[in-house]
């Protein structure tokens, strides 16, 4: 039996060495327990995001187990962008060959201005558009209206020649429709997709348990949905996708690679397990030698050859 | 490069998990890697469940520390599934820890004479605080509040470290009804005892009145908060309380704070 594979894979032209990455806002340079191998055996690094100014957050409760998963309003709290070139971006050359930086903004200018100084940096392989975040313009999502997604990939593509991977929000009819527009606009790559809003209600004080409100809701909840869209998604678009929603385990992971995504986020489930990546990284290596399978690239939509 | 690597991810064996009155459970786990690092007033997460089951850990405050024989103690209440599920478990049953987390009690050179405010539960994080200071000989008066007697945790500990220890209940039986800070207030007033430090935890209602009776006796004053945590290491920025330096997070800047950089919100 063969017990080498290859687990390297390429998002067009974007090189990764394993499929497994953290998910924006689930991983923190400055505050992960990895050593610094085990920083690198990841496939790559994705920042929090990024703002050109410095954003606060929501105020708490921030947070709320749901059965099954976690609902969060944090609210994209960050640094700006001079923090970020002086105090994290450091951290992140020595840690991965891979650094992808994602992003938020507050319209399509701000956007498109961070991208601007963003593309100096050497060593930032991609951006990785957040578009689950209210346009200042309008208070919407980028993420839930097609023309204004379209438009927001377009000027960014205009503005940097990094790899642009837009990050869906699966809050929207048909999330198809969004990925076939943003690989129209010119997106490199497409992950699926962002935390699902949400709502829990202390029945008690009777009022909602999140500052915010509302949240997003992530973890195992979710991973059925998310990987319901890969496999529509994935059927529709040429693009590579990466998958993103509930993994907490190589099994999770497989899931979505046989939907047809080309590298998977790994995200709540990080604060539990500190180490989970890499238990992912090591189980997918296991059901492809298992399988027979020489390289992940073998199992990537493999359901639809089935079908 | 500098990378937090100081707390552990580590798996603690169970040796006793005893009830106590009101839905209060003690639990001691033998974790080594954690007692030999962990300081007063520092944190675990904790999981004896597949994150399938039950997504995140849970945090508790470090109620014993025995470096010697590498054993944690925590004291939590039965309150949802997660703590459940620990009450029901047995000694020699395995469960997942990250820690020591969090930044413990310090104490400004100077004072040589503390006071303890604690409510409920929150006495189990201000208890190896009052060891370590009785150790280093300094003298400790203890507030002690509670709903009724039997939930006043940690009695006979707090008495035997303490030169005195003052207790209100809710329904009056031991001491006296009302606001145990009250006490705090006329041994404040006493010009023989000079309090130079207040520590805090279990009331926000308490720690609003001591921040009060800051303004007119000079103290320090520090409260261990507690709030919903995703990640207890810093990374899910899910924690947060609102401070006079804006967001802080209780598990990274926290879960002590000086009292005087709190906001506390209208409630």
């Amino acid at each position: 039996m063969n017990n080498k594979v290859d687990l390297s894979i390429n998002l067009g032209s974007l090189h990764l060495k394993n499929p497994v990455m953290p998910a924006s806002g689930t991983f923190d340079i400055r505050d992960t327990l990895l050593n610094q191998r085990q920083l690198n055996s990841l496939g790559a690094i994705v920042t929090k995001s990024i703002a050109s100014h410095k954003r606060e957050g929501n105020p708490g409760p921030r947070i709320w187990e749901t059965d099954g998963g976690m609902l969060n309003a944090v609210g994209v709290p960050a640094e700006g962008f001079e923090y970020f070139k002086e105090q994290i971006f450091p951290l992140l050359e020595e840690a991965n060959d891979t650094i992808i930086v994602s992003m938020v903004g507050d319209s399509i200018a701000d956007f498109s201005q961070l991208a601007k100084r963003l593309d100096d940096f050497e060593r930032i392989s991609a951006l990785e558009i957040n578009l689950s975040c209210p346009n200042l313009n309008n208070g919407l999502y980028f993420g839930i209206n097609k023309d204004v997604l379209g438009n927001l990939i377009h000027q960014l593509k205009l503005s940097t020649r990094k790899v642009v991977i837009a990050k869906l929000s699966p809050n929207v009819t048909d999330i198809t429709e969004m990925a076939l527009t943003a690989e129209e606009a010119g997106a490199d790559i497409i992950t699926i997709a962002n935390t699902l809003l949400g709502m829990a209600i202390d029945i008690e004080r009777q009022v909602p348990r999140l500052g915010n409100k509302v949240g997003g809701l992530s973890g195992p909840a979710i991973r059925s949905i998310i990987v319901r869209m890969i496999w529509e998604t994935s059927q529709k678009v040429r693009v590579p996708i990466i998958g993103v929603g509930g993994i907490t385990c190589a099994q999770d992971a497989l899931e979505m690679f046989l939907a047809g995504a080309s590298a998977v986020q790994v995200g709540c489930a990080n604060f539990s397990n500190p180490f989970v990546m890499l238990e992912v990284i090591q189980g997918i290596e296991e059901y492809l030698i298992r399988k027979g399978y020489s390289s992940i690239q073998d199992i990537i939509g493999l359901i639809n050859r089935r079908l | 490069m500098k990378f937090n690597s100081h707390p552990v991810f580590i798996k603690g064996k169970i040796i006793e998990n005893k009830p106590l009155p009101g839905d209060y459970y003690h639990i001691t786990i033998k974790a080594p890697e954690i007692a030999k690092k962990a300081r007063a007033g520092q944190f675990v997460m904790l999981s004896k469940w597949s994150l399938k089951n039950l997504l995140l850990k849970r945090p508790f405050s470090v109620n014993s520390i025995d470096a010697d024989q590498g054993i944690l103690g925590l004291l939590y209440k039965k309150v949802g599934k997660g703590t459940q599920i620990l009450s029901d478990s047995q000694p020699k049953e395995l469960v997942e820890l990250i820690g020591p987390l969090g930044n413990g009690f310090s104490i400004p050179e100077e004072v040589k004479i503390i006071a303890i405010v604690g409510r409920g539960i929150g006495v189990a994080t201000l208890i190896p605080w009052a060891e370590e200071c009785s150790k280093k000989g300094i003298e400790i008066y203890s507030f002690l509040s509670a709903k009724e007697e039997k939930l006043l945790l940690g009695r006979e500990k707090i008495e035997a470290l303490s030169i005195r220890t003052f207790y209100t209940t809710d329904n009056g039986s031991p001491g006296i009804k009302g606001m145990v800070t009250t006490f705090l207030e006329e041994l404040l007033k006493d010009n023989t005892v000079h309090i130079g430090a207040v520590y805090t935890c279990g009331s926000k209602r308490l720690a609003r009145h001591i921040r009060e009776l800051q303004k007119d006796y000079h103290f320090s004053a520090y409260i261990s908060l507690e709030e919903r945590m995703g990640c207890g290491i810093g990374v899910c920025k899910g924690c947060v309380i609102n401070t006079i330096h804006g967001y802080q997070r209780v598990c990274k800047e926290g879960p002590v704070f000086p009292l005087e950089e709190v906001i506390f919100d209208e409630q």
